[in-house]
């Protein structure tokens, strides 16, 4: 469940085109790839969402015991140790909505995924379907 | 699917009343007429005089009876109503029948035989249907209803067995509980199924009420098709013929395999099968080739529409119209209560203490949830065991285990 709630936060964390990210084949030799995300940052975001989403349901299954009454406090502490043994990068406190276009961090919009600069500019010329300029 | 047929008993010279029908709601004055006929033959008339109406009292002026598909539903409000139901019940078709078996069946459960006896009923109420009314569209819409029915009746013995035995530990009034619960479980089959299968009772509904219709190219133009006309300003247009013509004779046979066979070609089990041919993993060079011969296959979209189809094939773009159990066929076919009854994947747990208790709250939880499969609820369950099966020390240690 955990996943599939953060599954919709990681959006475009399946496409396979990074900027110079390095991937170990088959064979096992590192190789680089060439991409078109905009900038390093929005490639850390990236491969934070893809984190986060491997690990939501050990996550989802730890805090269920830790955040208990009913289990004995002993437990509860190991796996308040075992949870803050996880990688940094899986936890979905990490993700930052950027804009998909400029990965801009301020001034997103949801449903767009678009910083309001571009929202702006595809609006205005006619890009975004159903969206008007106000006027009342 | 309703229509009202008011009955207008109008005074006749004669005395005798003489039905004329009116209808509203219904569009053909033909269709009104022939369902006139089948539900008043002369004999009903007769009756109709017999039991009600005699030549010198004053007949009823209007009565409204409601048509012979919704007699299940409404008590006649009329004696001339009543007369009539009476007269339309030998005749009713197996869809009554089958109505009544079914409430007979609320109290001798023994599945399999009744359900055999049930059918094999049903399909000989089926070839009753009356020659004359053949054409009209109520027994096009009695078919696709005793179809639907034909439907409701594949529970699973195992449901019934459980909800019999359910009824039976109940104190009172256990044939009812039991109908009630057997109710239930039908009406829930039945939405599932409706829900597999689209909208399939809609458009039975529909095509019920559709007339059969004439044959359309009956009447051909008198000149020859392809002959020029001439406009008046002398310059000459074929009559557009159209692709319609072309396939008209494809179209006239009801179905493409009918009519004779040619026996041209050779029947399809010529060739002995060959034993299976071990299959290889396909090296990097068949697969690079499959990818070449595919696009060169493979046309770039014209325009947006087949842009849009490209998307839809590869699944970057969600089927219209939305269905919100798009990736979940499989899990359609899972029934509730593997989702709901979790209680049997718990025995691998001790069966008091706190662990215990913080498993039942999760199993809770996980049979309220709809959005989990069953293979999910069961991953979750697992790890749990695993987990508190290696924290073992630490559970005895403080005694919670």
């Amino acid at each position: 469940m955990a996943a599939s709630v953060l599954s919709r936060v990681v959006k475009s964390g399946f496409e396979f085109l990074q900027t110079s990210f390095r991937i170990t084949s088959q064979a096992g030799n590192v190789e680089q790839v060439r991409g078109y995300y905009v900038n390093w940052r929005m490639l850390r975001d990236v491969k934070r969402r893809q984190m986060a989403f491997e690990y939501a349901n050990d996550r989802l299954r730890m805090n269920a015991i830790r955040k208990n009454t009913i289990l004995p406090k002993e437990l509860q502490e190991i796996a308040d140790k075992e949870i803050a043994a996880f990688p940094r990068d899986s936890c979905p406190v990490r993700i930052r909505s950027r804009c998909v276009m400029t990965s801009r961090p301020r001034g997103v919009k949801r449903r767009w995924r678009l910083s309001r600069i571009v929202f702006r500019h595809l609006a205005d010329h006619n890009q975004m379907p159903g969206i008007q300029r106000a006027m009342w | 699917m309703y229509r009202r047929i008011i009955l207008l008993a109008t005074r006749n010279r004669s005395g005798i009343s003489r039905i004329a029908e009116h209808s509203i709601n219904i569009t053909d004055q033909q269709e009104t007429k022939r369902i006139s006929v089948s539900t008043c033959p002369n004999r009903q008339r007769m009756l109709y005089n017999k039991g009600v109406c005699t030549p010198n009292k004053r007949p009823f002026s209007t009565s409204t009876a409601i048509s012979k598909e919704n007699e299940e539903s409404s008590a006649p409000k009329t004696g001339v109503t009543e007369a009539k139901v009476k007269e339309k019940e030998p005749k009713k078709s197996g869809k009554e029948n089958l109505l009544d078996l079914l409430s007979a069946m609320k109290i001798d459960v023994t599945t399999k035989k009744k359900f055999q006896a049930l059918k094999s009923q049903k399909s000989k109420e089926q070839p009753r249907v009356h020659p004359e009314s053949m054409e009209s569209a109520t027994s096009m819409f009695q078919k696709a209803t005793t179809e639907q029915q034909a439907q409701k009746e594949s529970l699973s013995p195992e449901l019934v067995a459980a909800a019999s035995a359910v009824a039976s530990s109940m104190p009172l009034k256990k044939s009812q509980t039991e109908s009630e619960l057997l109710q239930q479980l039908r009406k829930h089959e039945s939405d599932t199924e409706v829900h597999k299968k689209g909208e399939t009772n809609n458009i039975g509904n529909i095509i019920a009420d559709m007339k059969v219709g004439k044959h359309p190219n009956a009447r051909s133009p008198n000149r020859p098709a392809n002959q020029i006309r001439f406009d008046d300003d002398g310059r000459g247009y074929t009559h557009d013929r159209g692709v319609v013509n072309e396939f008209d004779a494809v179209r006239r046979r009801k179905s493409l395999f009918t009519g004779k066979r040619l026996n041209i070609f050779p029947s399809t089990t010529d060739t002995t099968e060959t034993e299976p041919k071990e299959v290889s993993v396909p090296s990097l060079w068949d697969i690079e080739l499959a990818g070449h011969i595919a696009a060169v296959i493979k046309h770039l979209p014209r325009n947006g529409f087949e842009e849009m189809i490209q998307w839809t094939k590869d699944g970057k773009l969600w089927q219209y119209p939305i269905n919100n159990e798009a990736g979940l066929e499989e899990e359609s076919d899972v029934p509730f209560h593997e989702h709901v009854f979790l209680d049997s994947h718990l025995e691998d747990f001790p069966k008091q203490g706190p662990v215990r208790h913080f498993m039942e709250l999760v199993i809770n939880g996980l049979s309220k949830n709809p959005y989990l499969t069953v293979k999910q609820k069961m991953e979750h369950i697992e790890w749990f065991r695993e987990y508190f099966q290696q924290k073992e020390e630490v559970l005895k240690e403080s005694e919670a285990y």
